[in-house]
């Protein structure tokens, strides 16, 4: 912190916009620093872990997005957002209704309206149109939560969620309902994978350290006086709220092309619950925050379910014990929202804790 | 006619046991900034020790009614102890998220130590009859409900208005520093709105349990973000307003059930958030929240 006015202060005066570009030179180097832990396990799992492994790692990524969409808003606006899912849940049905083979469809969605029965779209398209389904829906959604304070934002963010599930669930022409839509193409996998969490840990760095980013950050922390420097709190809720569902809209795509099959329950408040307490014990401040949170709670929920689904331990059968990773999650959230409300990581992101360190260690 | 009566008290029963949901958020709420998800844990709380006392057999209605209540209004002071005190301070952003952690390890626990799936509750059964006026047939539970919520809504008027303690809830929900410099202790008047939510909660859950004959670990989750939902439109903290939204609610739900043709019946839920949301476009503060300007002080 102390170091960048210092910089700024040293140098000559026409170098405001210098020192602009040096911020967003540092926060590019930044987002893969940040990334690094995570990039790392990755190749680890697709170098030397049998294929269970390597499903549970696409499915880890996966969550590693939304979390990453979810501080986006979240750690910018410090408005709480329970209702990511359904972004996360349109892209997934949008690609599942535009590009699953036409043979497919007729054994499932053979009623599907606008033609939409009839539509096999490339991948790659598909994704495209879907990603602006999601963004012309955020932009509307967002045009009315941006305009609320705090609680009735994180109330509507809410409701939101039970819309978009109850589409899912009763328009059964288009969705298939509560039953699973199956046949998506399987076109990812872990490489492809990392790639785009790595690009959207890049793109939530940049936008946490751009201008707008910082804005939001000063009139979360105090409306009052980021009103005075003139600072339009709602068009900046309503930029982070739209890249925030965009990038989870694009985790739902990834999901539904590893995983071929979705239903409407994966994307409702069981996810909710995971990527909030993810993101809080990671610390919502920072994306280093969402990439340590994801890491610390995947491995152990990994844990706990192995413990859940009922365990031999010297020779005794624990019986199963139904809802354990749920007390778990929970009691995460509540111990770190009492004892460390800025999670593990605090403020500062990854690189800057390092060169910190580096700094210390030098003197 | 007899269908449009029907409907009517439908709506006005629905509304009723929104409307006290409703109300125990916003006691909490107004007084400490703490939106409590666990509200419907609350619920869960006591509808759990319902059915464990009738499994251990317990046969009067009475009884049951009574442990209802007194083990939801304990539930609510316990979490406020155990989980919101340590919060109470933080931003209202910490104390939501302190709340859905709450309402996640409550839930599971139920799931854990009794079972995932609906138990059976035959208990307040008989609170459920169908009771005949002349040519009309009405449902004595919906004729209870509306009873029931219009005197607690009385009697907590009349407490906030005419007691001490009541005095101080409503000087506390203006300026908590003001309440502590006139001598009273921080922590008994957020004890007491507790009870009071509790006990609020714990009436809805013997209505619930009546209605369904069975309890779930979700048993109170959709039914308080309903609640919230009745908050956000009445104007969030607003006493006045949470029972109007409530009843607005249950109004809103009724009409669209009974609008809305057969077979499209699963979007009630999916249209009743859309009319809320489309009402915030025109009123962001609620129906009778104020409006406050930045940096407005209040007078």
């Amino acid at each position: 912190m102390s170091d960048s006015a210092e910089t700024i202060a040293a140098r000559p005066s026409s170098t405001a916009t210098r020192a602009g570009n040096g911020q967003f030179r540092r926060s590019l180097v930044g987002g893969p620093v940040t990334a690094l832990p995570a990039v790392v396990i990755g190749l680890a799992i697709l170098a030397f872990a049998p294929a269970y492994y390597t499903h549970l790692a696409l499915a880890a990524f996966v969550n590693l997005i939304i979390v990453v969409g979810l501080q986006v808003f979240m750690g910018n606006s410090n408005i709480a957002n329970l209702g990511h899912s359904a972004f996360v849940g349109i892209g997934a049905y949008g690609v599942a209704v535009l590009s699953t083979p036409l043979a497919m469809k007729k054994l499932s969605i053979p009623n599907a309206p606008f033609g939409l029965a009839f539509v096999e779209l490339n991948p790659f398209i598909a994704a495209v149109l879907a990603l602006l389904v999601v963004a012309v829906l955020a932009a509307i959604s967002g045009k009315i939560i941006s305009r609320l304070s705090g609680v009735a934002a994180t109330i509507v963010s809410l409701a939101l969620l039970i819309i978009v599930h109850s589409v899912f669930l009763n328009w059964t022409d288009l969705f298939k309902g509560n039953q699973a839509f199956f046949g998506i193409p399987k076109v990812i996998n872990l490489p492809a994978m990392l790639v785009a969490s790595v690009a959207v840990i890049v793109i939530a760095r940049l936008f946490k350290d751009s201008r707008w980013g910082l804005q939001l950050r000063a009139s979360a922390q105090s409306p009052q006086a980021a009103a005075a420097f003139g600072i339009d709190a709602k068009r900046l809720r309503l930029m982070a709220w739209v890249l925030s569902a965009l990038i989870c809209g694009l985790a739902g795509v990834l999901f539904a092309y590893f995983a071929g099959t979705i239903s409407p329950k994966l994307f409702y408040f069981q996810q909710i619950f995971i990527t909030l307490a993810m993101l809080i014990l990671g610390g919502m401040a920072t994306v280093t925050g969402a990439v340590t949170g994801v890491i610390v709670l995947s491995i152990g929920l990994e844990f706990i379910r192995s413990i859940e689904s009922g365990v031999t331990i010297a020779g005794i059968q624990l019986p199963q014990l139904l809802g354990l990773s749920g007390v778990a999650l929970g009691v995460v959230i509540v111990l770190c929202m009492a004892f460390r409300p800025g999670g593990i990581s605090g403020r500062l992101e990854l690189d800057e804790q390092l060169s910190r360190l580096f700094r210390r260690n030098v003197r | 006619m007899d269908y449009a009566l029907q409907q009517l008290l439908n709506a006005l029963a629905f509304g009723a046991e929104y409307s006290l949901v409703a109300l125990g958020l916003a006691v909490v709420f107004s007084i400490m900034g703490l939106v409590n998800f666990a509200h419907g844990e609350i619920i869960g709380v006591s509808a759990y020790s319902v059915f464990l006392a009738a499994a251990l057999g317990l046969t009067s209605p009475i009884v049951a009614v009574l442990l209802a209540v007194a083990a939801a209004a304990l539930a609510a002071v316990t979490f406020e102890r155990v989980a919101f005190r340590p919060v109470r301070y933080a931003p209202t952003t910490t104390g939501l998220l302190t709340a859905f952690g709450v309402s996640i390890v409550v839930q599971n626990l139920f799931m854990l130590l009794i079972s995932p799936k609906p138990q059976s509750v035959s208990i307040l059964n008989g609170l459920n009859q169908m009771w005949f006026f002349g040519p009309f047939a009405v449902s004595s539970l919906q004729v209870m409900e509306l009873v029931v919520s219009g005197l607690t809504i009385l009697a907590l008027v009349l407490f906030l208005n005419r007691s001490t303690l009541g005095l101080a809830i409503r000087a506390a929900s203006r300026d908590f520093a003001t309440v502590r410099l006139m001598g009273i202790r921080a922590n008994r008047v957020i004890a007491t709105a507790f009870a009071i939510s509790g006990a609020l909660a714990g009436i809805a859950a013997v209505f619930i349990l009546a209605r369904r004959g069975s309890v779930s670990p979700d048993l109170g989750f959709g039914l308080v973000l309903k609640a919230f939902v009745a908050c956000v439109i009445g104007g969030f903290g607003s006493l006045a307003g949470a029972a109007a939204g409530g009843m607005l609610l249950g109004f809103i739900e009724v009409g669209l059930l009974v609008a809305l043709p057969q077979e499209y019946g699963g979007f009630k839920d999916a249209l009743t958030y859309v009319i809320i949301v489309a009402l915030l476009v025109y009123r962001p503060e609620g129906l009778l929240g104020q409006r406050v300007e930045l940096g407005d002080k209040e007078i």
